[in-house]
């Protein structure tokens, strides 16, 4: 069965870029979105698995997304992706319940490993 | 404003390239001065010469400010300008390793060497992205405590249009603050927009 | 790293060339020294090579440097210190030991990252520019444009003494201008009031024979008992006109009007005197004419500040210019009653020694200040608010008995008062012989 995965960024180009980053081999259905609402949107439509969030965006930012999201007890594997890749900025989202902080420009071993590390990729 | 200089498509890229090279400007700031770094996002506009000091004045307010200016060069050519506010810059001596009480030879050397590190930081890791070779100049004093929206003239810009990149830097705890604005004539707006398109074709 | 050692031309190159170059890695082991470090540090390569560079050369700023080496290696990125900001990073004799004026060879440094295999630097390298030179114009250059700076605002307070002298002489030919036209206008006054002058006098001749004649009618009236209509009538008339009093009071009258045609006589033979402006002759002159013609025609500035009192000494005509003198005690009497707060008292004394005449005129008011007392003859030089006084008076007053071979002194009391003495020759051939007081 494929996984669903969220790509929320308002950055074509980044979400593009992240996409490409995906394992090839792995079997995903994608979903995107620009902001925190389509995000939530989204993710409220229908089940996803794994969310690949952007923290800083328009409308309703990650860390918003985030905060929602554990409010709310939904069940979904956040993965931070962000340009801030101060110690201090990925600290504050696992705090906020992200499982993992990958970091911009994304590069496709980086993402394969924090899959691998979550069992989210065997 | 007009965008026809570079495509939507281009300055979006830009605009995300450039959040990229912020981060990871601000980490290594963050790791040098071993605080955290409060990043804006990035605001990129194309501007008519008239309009540069205005949107000086519109991100910095009509304060006196104090300027550093740093050339880059190479692939793309521009200036960039780090605008101080006045009495923010000695609240960060002691991070750069200088005495606290810095007198006003060493509050310039200071802001030459934050500026210097801020404009090597941010430009170099957007240059590097898009595998773009680009130097530095020296940075040098532009301008000591004057009124923002005199800081540059438009008969000073020597072209009809300037790429104008917008960056905030702020430190966690302490007062210092400074924006940093990039500045590149039309026909090195343009040889951006080519290594970007080339760019987003090897994506 | 691409050490020069491996490669002859370029370690030719790095030695021989006049930059600094050295390098130092992670640990601050210094990994490159060239010859200009060697010559002007006094340390040979192989005596610093491999050490600590702040073993070597504990007087470099330390806590700083390493900090600035360290973004170097951090950030993979260019550094640079300018000697505008920091003169030098070692302290380097220069090329310019006898007409150089600076002790230390100033210099511009320039950090750069060595990136060796892969991403990371592992060695940063320093070269530094001897900006001696440079410095020494720039700093012969800061000093031109301060002299021109001062030259300038030099230029520019002349500027404003000369309007201001200039206005002065505007003023003054205003003044000209209005003395000769009030001398004009005295001469015209002149001959009314000596047609009214001599009229009255004849006016009061007749009126006195009128009234001589009137006495014998009134002594006749006693002859009109047997017409005695005529005689009421004549009776009413008195009574109607009240004679008694009108008899009384003409003489009054016309002793009223020659008084005050004596008066204007006075103000105008004052205003003649004292506005023959242009009149340069040297003439024997009583200096007490002078004072009182003076006090007349500024009486309406003094008056309500201050009693005047007059002790006039015994003194001689002196050899002056009458016209010039006014203006001297015009300039004191002003001044006078300008100290004076609220109200006060002018004394005017006058004295005679030997072949010298004395004026003085003191005030009541606030004195001068300490600090004022050596600037009071200066021209433009006034503590009166802006609009009131030239700053000239006192510089004017002052050549003008200058020129009278004379001096003025003064003494101050700062809150009771000042006086300022005038001593004038008696005739001007006196002069050279000794000086009076």
């Amino acid at each position: 069965m494929s996984v669903s995965v969220l790509v929320v960024d308002d950055s074509p180009m980044a979400r593009k870029m992240l996409i490409k980053a995906l394992p090839p081999s792995w079997d995903v259905t994608i979903t995107q979105a620009s902001n925190g609402i389509e995000a939530l949107a989204a993710y409220r439509t229908g089940t996803v698995d794994v969310m690949f969030l952007d923290l800083t965006m328009p409308e309703m930012d990650g860390y918003q997304v985030l905060e929602t999201l554990r409010k709310e007890d939904l069940n979904c594997l956040v993965i931070v992706v962000s340009a801030d890749i101060q110690p201090g900025a990925q600290q504050r989202v696992r705090q906020l319940g992200a499982i993992a902080f990958v970091k911009k420009p994304v590069k496709p071993a980086d993402v394969q490993s924090v899959l691998k590390e979550y069992g989210i990729l065997v | 404003m007009s965008a026809v200089i570079l495509t939507d498509e281009q300055r979006e890229a830009l605009q995300e390239i450039t959040n990229v090279g912020m981060g990871q400007a601000g980490a290594s700031i963050a790791t040098i001065l071993n605080e955290f770094v409060h990043l804006s996002v990035p605001k990129i506009f194309i501007l008519r010469a008239d309009e540069i000091s205005p949107s000086i004045v519109s991100l910095v307010g009509d304060a006196e400010v104090s300027a550093v200016r740093q050339a880059f060069h190479g692939a793309f050519r521009g200036e960039a300008i780090v605008i101080y506010r006045n009495q923010s810059h000695t609240d960060i001596a002691d991070l750069m390793g200088y005495d606290p009480d810095v007198d006003t030879v060493e509050e310039y050397e200071l802001i030459l060497d934050v500026t210097n590190i801020l404009v090597g930081a941010c430009l170099g890791g957007v240059a590097e992205q898009i595998r773009a070779d680009i130097g530095f100049s020296a940075p040098s004093i532009m301008a000591e405590h004057i009124p923002a929206g005199r800081l540059i003239s438009p008969d000073e810009v020597g072209s009809a249009w300037a790429l104008f990149v917008e960056v905030n830097f702020a430190l966690e705890g302490r007062s210092f603050a400074c924006h940093l604005i990039a500045l590149m004539p039309e026909e090195e707006i343009l040889a951006v927009g080519k290594a970007l398109d080339w760019f987003m074709e090897t994506l | 790293m691409i050490h020069p050692d491996n490669f002859p031309l370029l370690k030719f190159v790095v030695d021989r060339v006049e930059v600094g170059i050295f390098a130092v890695d992670q640990a601050m082991r210094v990994t490159l020294w060239n010859r200009f470090m060697a010559v002007h540090s006094g340390r040979a390569a192989d005596e610093v090579l491999g050490q600590n560079l702040f073993d070597c050369f504990p007087e470099l700023p330390r806590k700083w440097l390493e900090k600035k080496i360290q973004s170097v290696f951090v950030l993979k990125n260019y550094s640079f210190t300018s000697w505008e900001h920091r003169p030098y990073l070692f302290r380097f004799h220069h090329n310019r030991p006898i007409t150089g004026g600076i002790d230390t060879m100033q210099q511009n440094c320039t950090f750069l990252p060595v990136r060796g295999d892969g991403e990371n630097v592992n060695h940063v390298c320093v070269t530094i520019f001897d900006y001696t030179d440079t410095a020494l114009y720039q700093g012969r250059l800061k000093s031109a444009i301060a002299d021109l700076e001062a030259e300038r605002s030099e230029q520019r307070i002349l500027i404003k003494k000369l309007e201001e002298a200039h206005n002065q002489l505007l003023q003054s030919e205003k003044l000209a201008s209005i003395g000769q036209l009030a001398a004009g206008v005295a001469h015209e006054i002149n001959n009314p009031v000596g047609f009214v002058n001599s009229n009255l006098g004849s006016l009061e001749k007749y009126v006195r024979d009128w009234a001589r004649l009137l006495d014998l009618y009134e002594q006749a009236e006693e002859c009109l008992a047997p017409h005695p209509e005529v005689l009421a009538g004549i009776r009413d008339t008195k009574r109607e006109i009240d004679i008694d009093f009108v008899k009384d009071d003409i003489r009054q009258l016309i002793r009223e009007s020659k008084d005050g045609l004596d008066r204007v006589k006075n103000i105008v033979q004052d205003l003649k005197d004292f506005s023959r402006v242009g009149e340069t002759d040297w003439q024997w002159a009583d200096v007490h004419k002078c004072l009182d013609g003076t006090l007349n025609v500024v009486w309406n500035e003094i008056k309500y500040k201050a009693d005047v009192v007059k002790e006039y000494g015994k003194i001689p005509e002196i050899e002056c210019i009458p016209s010039q003198l006014n203006q001297v005690f015009m300039n004191l009497l002003v001044n006078a009653a300008h100290a004076i707060a609220e109200r006060g008292q002018i004394v005017l004394r006058t004295g005679h020694e030997r072949d010298w005449v004395s004026v003085s005129v003191s005030d009541t008011g606030v004195g001068i200040a300490p600090e004022n007392i050596n600037r009071i003859y200066d021209p433009f030089f006034t503590t009166k608010p802006v609009g009131t006084g030239t700053g000239l008076g006192l510089s004017i007053s002052h050549s003008i008995i200058s020129k009278h071979g004379g001096r003025i002194d003064m003494e101050s009391v700062v809150g009771s008062g000042t006086t300022f003495r005038v001593w004038l020759p008696v005739c001007q051939a006196v002069q050279a012989q000794g000086s009076p007081g």
